[in-house]
């Protein structure tokens, strides 16, 4: 009996954690490095870039190390982009988990 | 607590973090859009939770706590399956119907819709009378269950490109599956010497 009730926790305590971690947003893994914080510009900073892009900005956030934005383009696709804190330099953009921009030498 | 009423009370519990999510997105503090992750992990987490009970008392032999779990698998593969029609309507209505046919071809999306598909007969026969009527075969179908997740597993990886909490996830199974395997080893060699 003792070895069930066991085996059962083992079992379940992996799923238990989780079901009370935050769900991890996709942020495939992308590490932007810049430097201590204080040196980043505000992420607001990144509207008028988005704007630029032509596309609709749906959601900015900090995730990780990188600012990242969600935003549609003009063709209605949903794009993830990573920005650099510091630089404002965009590095990655996914369309649903597809690459579809990477800053060349990053 | 009678059988019947115990289903329904987890039943209803089960669809409770729906609710919220369904009122949070009606009342406009929440996006479809991150809506899509804690649907899509929570009926993950419930289809696991309702596929580790059966190899579960296969390696350790059933009691009160199992007998209860197996009773309740079905309550939880259908909630599982509700979170995955709760994150279809959230897909929905993010994407409209022209931007879901645009990314369509897209491998972090058609495997989503695949996943769904391989779900839909198992969910469609989640009642007693298909049980009495398919006999066999109706553990044959739901054994589409092990597909859909692998698939749904794939989904997630290619959207999120995070293979941690993936793996996470699947150890439980995969430990439970290990455990069975062992018994059933354990019962050839022992059938074999006898």
């Amino acid at each position: 009996m003792n070895s069930i009730l066991r085996a059962t926790t083992f079992a379940l305590a992996p799923v238990l954690a989780l079901s009370f971690a935050p769900a991890a947003y996709a942020d495939g893994n992308v590490a932007c490095k810049p430097g201590p914080q204080e040196n980043w510009k505000p992420i607001d900073k990144l509207k008028k870039k988005v704007w630029m892009e032509g596309w609709t900005l749906i959601k900015l956030q900090v995730e990780g190390d990188c600012y990242e934005v969600y935003a549609r383009n003009s063709a209605g696709q949903v794009l993830e982009a990573f920005y650099h804190p510091e630089t404002l330099e965009k590095l990655v953009v996914f369309r649903r988990g597809t690459e579809i921009y990477r800053k060349k030498g990053f | 607590m009678k059988r019947k009423q115990l289903k329904t009370l987890v039943s209803v519990g089960l669809a409770v973090p729906g609710a919220f999510m369904l009122y949070d997105f009606a009342a406009g503090t929440t996006l479809a859009m991150d809506l899509l992750e804690p649907t899509g992990v929570l009926s993950v987490r419930l289809m696991i939770l309702a596929m580790l009970a059966g190899p579960l008392v296969e390696a350790f032999g059933t009691n009160r706590f199992f007998a209860a779990w197996l009773m309740l698998r079905r309550n939880l593969g259908v909630a599982a399956f509700g979170y995955v029609l709760l994150h279809l309507l959230f897909y929905a209505v993010d994407m409209t119907p022209p931007g879901i046919l645009d990314e369509l071809g897209l491998p972090g999306i058609w495997t989503g819709w695949l996943a769904l598909a391989l779900l839909i007969p198992s969910a469609a026969i989640s009642f007693d009378s298909a049980v009495r009527a398919l006999g066999r075969r109706w553990k044959t179908v739901q054994r589409l269950v092990y597909l859909a997740l692998a698939v749904a597993f794939t989904h997630w990886l290619l959207l999120a490109w995070d293979w941690l909490p993936a793996a996470l996830h699947i150890a439980p199974l995969a430990i439970a599956w290990l455990l069975r395997f062992r018994q059933r080893q354990a019962i050839v060699r022992h059938r074999s010497l006898s």
